[in-house]
């Protein structure tokens, strides 16, 4: 396997070298404080639908909305949370964390789905999320596989990261797409909450372009 | 001498007086066509009134060459042409169009004349001879925006500039008057019915047969009404203009019996109100700080919206934009009849942002993309959350987004620990297996599980002061065996279990 890892890298320079055209340049990336992801890709890609899969109850896909939420804030750009059944708690972050947030409090996944393709071409926005954590799998295999698609085209016109939070993988227009596997115990709840975020592992799934951090 | 001279160069730098008039042939039906897009290529005719043998007063080309003409009754228009629509004039249209044509005209000259209904004169003596054409020219693209169709007269006189702008395709400059004239039907001069009869009678056919003979034999013999013809027909008439005032108010109506079912034609209309009224707030040097938009239903009920932009504005596409997200979230009972649009003026903003604002790029766009959101979901459900003052659990507001974001704070000491909480809105009921005080299994509709590790109760109350909204619970934070962590909350008055939310 890791002979075949190493020549991935010499396959795409080839392919780049022959298909000038067809390969595209290297995406820019979003750090987003979150030491497994940025030291392994930079960040979040930027222009491109990145695909979180929540695959456990309490597997820290909050803990990670929160991370965004405070790197964002501290790069004074704005984010956009999607929240297809409502589940998020503003009552456990701090204001100032939420004062460059949009949430949209969606009753269904087909709500939130409308309203993510009007944001992914909202240019105002720095960062967008798409929370269907508490999808059921019905209710994702009743998107098609086009609307997916056709919000990656959107989303490479503004620019900004796009974090997709399903329970399992759903989204074939994911650039990126990764794991939080394994539930968090009860023992935690004394753990300062910054920790708990640094130390989510990082298990990636997909990656269909090169980073560069910029 | 010298005087002379001084006289002559003086006056040589005064410049000669000009005017233009903008010449809206069959103005009310080109005010009707233009706020109706389902005539759009059909053959349509006007009739004068209501009466079943009401003549036709104007007909588009499409029903001209179908064979119908002036004059004709309805029936007898129809029977020369089956598809022909037959229209009454719109009032509403009419004003909305004399509306537009003084627009543009405000925007070439700021003296201008409303002379009659489609027809405006203006002073241009201030533009440069070789300019001239080229503005009024340059004007007819934005008529055309509009919806209307005009044609360019440009003369020392308003009166010679009129008759020029009827025979304009679509620009007409009368370099001289008597050439101009000459060949021209009498009819142009508008001669009084009593005079008409002799002049035929006399042989004469053109303004040039006139103006042949003798002014004072034309006065001895015609009278007053004579003599003024005359000189008319020498282009000998002169006249001050009276100038109309620029409107201070900026609206927009439109009314007829043509009921709106659907949202195209209201669309169709609004798009036309938007573009005038921009126009006139671009003549004023003002923009726009809110819409109002009044709709009357047939059974006269009123939906109206105050939409405020996020930041002044004279873009049309803007006010359009902010008018089509409201009106497709709209639903009326019964169709339309009339509409209203009036716009807050205001001075255009200058501001000078803080260097490390971050501000929005398109707050326009910002606007309509939440606007838009909120028709999906339901109002109050997108904004920026707030967190109340207050331990009941999860007290918070919405708000709308703020259009600047300052830099953040010096961080303070984070102080929170553990998971954050994830809701389910609303809470889970929940039956919940105690073993001692503690729970030690729970099921819900989606949720079968042993409960490995609980912490609690945290008993938390509030509001006690407030019977209505007095509220007292007991928390706890439990490990399944499954994996998760859950919060379970017992309401203490109700007795009552609930999974609050998931810890993630």
């Amino acid at each position: 396997m890791s002979g075949h890892s190493a020549n991935i890298p010499a396959l795409r320079q080839l392919l780049a070298a022959r298909f000038p055209t067809a390969v595209r340049a290297p995406a820019s990336v979003f750090p987003v404080g979150w030491p497994a992801l940025d030291e392994a890709l930079g960040g979040l890609p930027k222009g491109a639908l990145t695909e979180v899969i929540c695959a456990a109850p309490s597997c820290g896909g909050q803990l990670l909305l929160g991370q965004l939420l405070r790197q964002t804030r501290a790069q004074n750009v704005r984010v956009a949370l999607i929240d297809a059944h409502d589940a998020f708690d503003p009552c456990s972050w701090p204001p100032d964390w939420l004062a460059h947030l949009v949430w949209v409090r969606a009753r269904t996944v087909g709500d939130a789905m409308q309203v993510a393709d009007l944001f992914a071409r909202d240019a105002n926005l720095g960062l967008v999320v798409l929370d269907l954590r508490h999808a059921t799998e019905r209710e994702l295999q009743r998107i098609p596989a086009t609307q997916w698609y056709r919000l990656q085209r959107a989303v490479e016109q503004s620019n900004a990261p796009f974090v997709v939070k399903t329970p399992l993988a759903r989204v074939p227009s994911a650039q990126l797409r990764f794991v939080l596997e394994g539930s968090h115990s009860l023992r935690t709840d004394s753990a300062p909450r910054l920790d708990l975020m640094g130390q989510l592992p990082f298990v990636p799934q997909r990656q269909r372009r090169q980073a560069n951090v910029g | 001498m010298w005087d002379e001279r001084v006289c002559r160069f003086i006056l040589g730098h005064f410049p000669r007086p000009m005017f233009a008039v903008l010449h809206l042939a069959d103005f009310p039906l080109q005010a009707l066509l233009r706020t109706r897009a389902d005539l759009d290529r059909q053959p349509v005719a006007l009739l004068g009134d209501a009466r079943r043998e009401a003549p036709v007063i104007a007909c588009n080309p499409l029903a001209r060459s179908a064979g119908v003409e002036l004059g004709l009754t309805g029936p007898q228009a129809l029977a020369r042409c089956a598809g022909l629509t037959l229209c009454l004039s719109v009032p509403t249209a009419e004003a909305d169009a004399q509306a537009a044509l003084l627009s543009v005209a405000f925007s070439l000259s700021p003296t201008v004349e409303a002379t009659s209904p489609g027809v405006v004169t203006l002073d241009v003596s201030g533009h440069r001879a070789d300019e001239r054409e080229s503005r009024l020219c340059g004007a007819m693209p934005r008529l055309v925006a509009l919806g209307l169709q005009a044609t360019v007269g440009l003369a020392a006189t308003p009166l010679l500039a009129q008759y020029a702008a009827r025979l304009a395709e679509p620009f007409l400059a009368v370099e001289n008057h008597r050439t101009f004239l000459a060949p021209l039907p009498l009819a142009t001069a508008d001669p009084p019915a009593a005079v008409w009869p002799i002049l035929t009678g006399w042989g004469l056919r053109t303004l040039g047969d006139l103006t042949d003979l003798s002014k004072a034999d034309i006065a001895q013999r015609l009278g007053p009404a004579g003599l003024a013809l005359w000189e008319r027909a020498a282009g000998q008439t002169n006249r001050p203009l009276h100038p109309v005032v620029p409107a201070h108010s900026f609206s927009a109506s439109y009314e007829t019996e043509h009921e709106f079912e659907t949202i195209e034609p209201i669309l169709f209309v609004l798009r036309r109100f938007v573009d005038r009224l921009a126009l006139d707030l671009a003549n004023a040097a003002l923009a726009a700080a809110a819409l109002t938009l009044t709709l009357t239903c047939t059974d006269e009920t009123t939906p109206s919206r105050r939409i405020r932009l996020p930041e002044p504005s004279t873009s049309a596409d803007i006010f359009f934009r902010t008018l089509y997200t409201w009106l497709e979230s709209l639903r009326t009972d019964n169709a339309i009849k009339r509409l209203h649009l009036e716009i807050e003026p205001v001075r255009a903003l200058v501001r000078q942002q803080g260097l490390f604002d971050n501000t929005l790029v398109d707050a326009h766009g910002f606007a309509d993309t939440l606007a838009r959101a909120t028709a999906i979901v339901g109002s109050g459900r997108v904004g920026t959350p707030f967190l109340e003052d207050s331990h009941r659990p999860d007290a918070f507001t919405l708000a709308a987004p703020a259009d600047t974001l300052s830099p953040i704070e010096p961080t303070a000491p984070f102080w929170l620990r553990g998971l954050s909480l994830r809701r389910f809105r609303p809470p889970l009921p929940a039956h919940v297996a105690l073993t001692g005080a503690s729970p030690s299994s729970v099921w819900t509709n989606e949720l079968h599980a042993v409960v490995a590790v609980a912490h609690g109760p945290y008993r938390i109350s509030g509001d006690w002061w407030e019977r209505a909204r007095e509220w007292e619970r007991d928390e706890w934070d439990v490990e399944l065996v499954d994996g998760g962590v859950y919060r379970l909350v017992h309401e203490t008055p109700a007795k009552a279990w609930y999974v609050e939310g998931e810890y993630d």
